[in-house]
């Protein structure tokens, strides 16, 4: 699918078809995405954990869902626990970075040398990072990121997605998290029960509230012919509610049992 | 227990009432009255009405009079609506159906309240 379109249709979903599984390899795909992803000094934050929804014990599954969350939780029959890794920089101590600059990706035109990651980069911007009340908030920028990139595939693959946060203490108990990850959230993941639209493409706020040109509070100017073209290519489409929405919810309703 | 006045009486009634017409349209207590008949019927098992049960679902904060949910009743709700659906015999969809109709009058008055919790 183009990428447009991709953006265009995809939705938080939350009716799966909780028998429905998931092909592995399409989960491959979505930890594939999220690995080429964008990333400050090469660090690689994200850290993922597939769980077969099926397979966890029905205690630690109740346990796991949070009280506005729990129904997605339960439905979605793969769970893709996702973490952030404080450790590594200070493991890997620029050596990324340096590969970088092996590869030809980082080079002495922008000042950048072996030399100048062992002797600066490390340890007088990385390492003092680390210690910093704004490095997890900076990591998990581009953790955002990468789990975005998946999250796109999945919806390339045919998949429905949807983040939400889980529960971090049962969940650091069943899949053996390390003390030094952050709980991020968990993407769930399955065969959507709801139509490709979901109910139309959901509101956001004003183009102009959130862009700014120059400096905040000049908006950035919207030009209606890229909007024109971004509509053709897909990346916009019928805004919700679509007339048909509620008699969708309510026919998932009652094929799932939930209430209305 | 039985209820002291008719189920429809109740103002949180009213109030679930209101929300599911403004959700779906027409009037979705009157047109399936097995709905009223599967809270009354869960009321009496709680052995409480459906004010009662709305109201015991929050607290109010001492310095505000602010209403906050409260997390140890509605763990103690999602219990009894566990034994609720057990103590009907029924399984699959239709066993969460039932739970499901007493948990839309919850939703509609404001409890936070969800199938994935009970």
């Amino acid at each position: 699918m183009e990428l447009s379109k991709v953006l265009g249709i995809r939705r938080s979903i939350r009716f799966f078809d909780p028998d429905r599984p998931v092909e592995r390899e399409k989960i491959q795909k979505i930890l594939e995405a999220m690995r080429i992803a964008s990333c400050a000094v090469n660090a690689h934050w994200l850290r993922a954990v597939v769980v077969n929804r099926a397979e966890i014990p029905p205690d630690t599954l109740e346990a796991l869902k949070t009280p506005v969350a729990g129904l997605v939780q339960e439905l979605a029959p793969i769970h893709i626990y996702c973490y952030l890794d404080t450790g590594i920089v200070n493991r890997i101590k620029g050596q990324r970075l340096k590969e970088l600059v092996d590869v030809g990706a980082l080079a002495p035109t922008h000042g950048w040398s072996h030399t100048f990651v062992d002797e600066f980069v490390y340890p007088q911007i990385l390492k003092p990072l680390t210690e910093s009340p704004g490095y997890a908030v900076a990591a998990a920028f581009d953790c955002g990121g990468a789990g975005t990139q998946g999250l796109l595939v999945a919806v390339d693959e045919g998949l429905g997605v949807c983040w939400t946060a889980f529960n971090p203490a049962p969940a650091k108990q069943l899949l053996e998290i390390p003390d030094d990850w952050i709980p991020l959230y968990v993407m769930n993941v399955g065969y959507s029960l709801e139509s490709p639209e979901a109910g139309g493409q959901r509101p956001r706020p004003p183009f102009e509230e959130l862009y700014f040109d120059g400096k905040v509070g000049r908006p950035f100017r919207r030009d209606p012919a890229v909007v024109k073209e971004l509509e053709a290519a897909g990346m916009f489409t019928a805004p919700a509610p679509l007339p048909n929405r509620k008699q969708e919810i309510r026919e998932l309703a009652r094929k799932l049992g939930l209430p209305e | 227990m039985a209820l002291e006045r008719p189920i429809d009486d109740y103002e949180s009634v009213a109030a679930w009432a209101k929300g599911l017409r403004e959700q779906w349209g027409g009037d979705p207590l009157a047109e399936e009255p097995e709905k009223l008949r599967t809270l009354q019927a869960f009321c009496e098992f709680a052995d409480t009405d459906p004010d009662a049960l709305v109201a015991f679902c929050f607290l109010r904060r001492k310095a505000t009079g602010e209403r906050f949910a409260s997390v140890k009743r509605r763990a103690a709700v999602a219990e009894q609506l566990r034994a609720f659906r057990a103590e009907s015999g029924l399984t699959g969809t239709q066993a969460r159906a039932r739970v499901s109709e007493v948990l839309s009058f919850l939703i509609h008055n404001g409890v936070l309240m969800n199938p994935g919790m009970v």
